[in-house]
């Protein structure tokens, strides 16, 4: 299991600037939110972009985003802690906390895109349906939350045994999870963008290229701020990971031909015209740059050119990596939508596609959230430092 | 280790495997085919089979499980586009001025070559039997009713989560600001339909044309009934690909 560090290092480092992070990135993070406060007060008629026809806009990618991130990050923990992988135990409480902090994060952002979250916790419980995949998603995410705080507070008291207990069941709760997103977004009749045989595989697997993504820039991060090299077994942890991010940047890359196959080709597909509008339409270079470049290929060439043991190019290709994904599940959400809902009947005047663009208040909540989960690792670091847990 | 060096080696075999080794391997394997059969079992747990009475374009041959059955029949030949239903629509409902419970959409339909002709096609909510918006709400403010068939909106229940605008093909739904909530055509049922015992709706009321034909498909005697229960009449539902089963018919006159 994890590495109780004995002799807490009491070198000089630069964690006295991360306090001082941790407050700058929270104000931003509270300017960003206040927007989303505004919008329940006001409406969100009157300040996002989203409409009768395109009624989820950009905030859905935050939440789809770090709630993938989160299980992608509970999976390699869980090969430390689960599956007892020596090699990964030593990332695990970095890990652990990164992957509670991620779905905090994408609960936030999910609770800021209702227009009466108030009434979630009361009507969910008083009158659940159970055949509504967003019941499941919803209950499975905020179960996975508290599971994942108490294995994080396990292994801040350095309880092995029962942190390996609440992993198990966090592990197989955010896998379920996952799963149910396929048939969460597939039932969305008109919106078959989801709805691809591949899906399933495609969300957990880009869900693990995410979370090894994030702990390998976030474990660089933490050794910048601490101003102190990576030990040989983190090294040795994160460069398994990076050869897991390897393979799954192929994975990917498999999914991503599918998606330009049904571009070109609408006999591959079951939603040409969405495929269309994304490989060559107005979605074009989203998905060029950013699902194909930034997400697949750029790190795919730094790896390769410069192997899993250079940290800092490691680091780049999971930034352009994480940047990619998150391009990739903003289209994900915003292209089916926009397909006209009687295309097919020759209506007159109808555009060739529903109009979107997110407005000033739903761009302000997204990026605030960002900054919640940065300020959140910050947290985290000094968290892990002060209770002497090695990470 | 040099490739060629490991050649020379010798195949120590799967014998010599220490037990713990073997234990291990196993339980990984175990668990990780555990966790994804329980996925995908959860994954398909919620899904389950509508109890559909009508199909696209089929006549209802088994018993109607409502009784009352609302329907409306819409003759599309006859619409002349004047919207006087959608104006009898949001004065008797509250509809705010953003939304709209019913339209009518205009069709340039090509009939032979180089020749195309306008259609006017009203739509409205389809009350599917196996309706999307009532699969996805997470609250149940979307419900089908069990007496007459109508899909119903609860607005005390609704968490502005749009996921049934989402998943609505017939773009019915809107948000009512005003109420906080998602609202819909209800076939006037709060306005009109529950005082008058069911006789019809503001938009039907209004055609001057005698489009919109509301009915009852349980009663044999009904206009609606007899318009799509006469032996070789052609009848249709918008985007029959979905199996969503509407409600809404309609036919050419």
């Amino acid at each position: 299991m994890m590495t109780i560090e004995q002799n807490f290092d009491s070198k000089p480092s630069l964690l006295g600037t991360s306090e001082l992070l941790f407050t700058g990135l929270t104000l931003l993070s509270i300017i960003g939110l206040s927007f989303g406060l505004h919008s329940l007060l006001v409406g969100h008629h009157h300040t996002f972009g989203t409409t009768r026809e395109v009624p989820w806009g950009i905030l859905i990618t935050p939440y789809v985003f770090f709630a993938c991130l989160s299980t992608g990050l509970c999976i390699i923990s869980s090969l430390g802690q689960v599956f007892r992988i020596e090699i990964f135990q030593p990332i695990i409480p970095r890990t652990v906390f990164l992957s509670l902090a991620t779905m905090a994060t994408g609960l936030m952002c999910i609770t800021l895109e209702l227009e009466n979250p108030w009434r979630v916790g009361l009507n969910a419980l008083s009158s659940p349906h159970p055949a509504s995949n967003i019941w499941w998603k919803t209950t499975i995410y905020s179960l996975f939350l508290i599971f994942m705080l108490f294995n994080f507070l396990a292994l801040l008291v350095k309880n092995e045994k029962m942190a390996r207990f609440f992993a198990i069941i966090a592990f197989i709760t955010v896998t379920m999870g996952n799963l149910n997103m396929k048939s969460d977004m597939a039932l969305l009749g008109e919106r078959g963008f989801w709805n691809e045989n591949y899906m399933p595989l495609y969300f957990l697997s880009l869900s693990t290229l995410c979370g090894c993504a994030a702990v390998i820039l976030f474990t660089w991060a933490a050794k910048l701020l601490k101003g102190k090299p990576m030990n040989r077994a983190e090294e040795l942890a994160i460069q398994s990971t990076g050869r897991l991010f390897m393979v799954l940047l192929l994975a990917i890359a498999y999914f991503t031909g599918i998606k330009v196959m049904g571009g070109f080709f609408p006999e591959f597909t079951k939603n040409p015209e969405a495929m269309y509008n994304l490989v060559q339409g107005n979605f074009f270079l989203n998905f060029w740059i950013g699902e194909v470049g930034l997400a697949v290929v750029l790190p795919l060439i730094l790896i390769g050119v410069a192997g899993v043991q250079n940290r800092t190019t490691m680091a780049i290709a999971s930034i352009s990596c994480l940047v990619g994904s998150f391009v990739l599940f903003y289209d994900l959400v915003i292209v089916g939508q926009l397909i006209p809902h009687y295309y097919q009947y020759n209506v007159v005047d109808l555009p060739q596609y529903y109009p979107y663009s997110p407005s000033l208040h739903e761009i302000m909540i997204t990026t605030g959230a960002i900054f919640f989960f940065l300020a959140a690792f910050i947290f985290g670091e000094i968290v892990l430092k002060k209770m002497k847990i090695k990470s | 280790m040099k490739i060629t060096n490991l050649k020379n080696l010798k195949n120590e075999g799967t014998e010599n495997l220490p037990s713990k080794e073997r234990r291990c391997f196993l339980q990984l394997g175990l668990s990780i085919t555990g966790v994804f059969l329980g996925g995908t079992i959860l994954s398909l747990t919620s899904a389950h089979n509508a109890t559909g009475a009508l199909s696209g374009g089929k006549i209802l041959t088994t018993k109607s499980p409502y009784s009352p059955h609302y329907t409306m029949v819409i003759r599309e030949k006859h619409c002349i586009g004047c919207e006087k239903c959608m104006e009898a629509c949001r004065s008797t409902n509250k509809v705010p001025d953003d939304g709209f419970r019913t339209t009518v959409l205009e069709r340039s339909v090509p009939v032979a070559p180089d020749h195309r002709e306008r259609v006017f096609m009203p739509i409205l909510c389809n009350h599917c039997n196996n309706a999307p918006c009532v699969r996805v709400c997470p609250t149940r403010a979307t419900y089908k009713d069990t007496v007459n068939g109508i899909v119903q909106m609860n607005t005390d229940k609704c968490i502005g989560c749009k996921t049934c605008m989402t998943a609505c093909p017939y773009n019915a739904r809107y948000f009512d600001e005003a109420i906080r909530a998602v609202d819909k055509c209800n076939f006037c049922y709060n306005s009109k339909l529950k005082e008058s015992n069911g006789k019809t709706t503001a938009c039907a009321s209004a055609c001057p044309a005698n489009v919109r034909v509301f009915g009852d498909l349980t009663d044999p005697t009904s206009h609606a009934y007899k318009l799509i229960h006469t032996s070789g009449k052609v009848f249709w539902v918008l985007r029959p690909e979905l199996d969503t089963l509407p409600n809404v018919f309609y036919v050419e006159s």
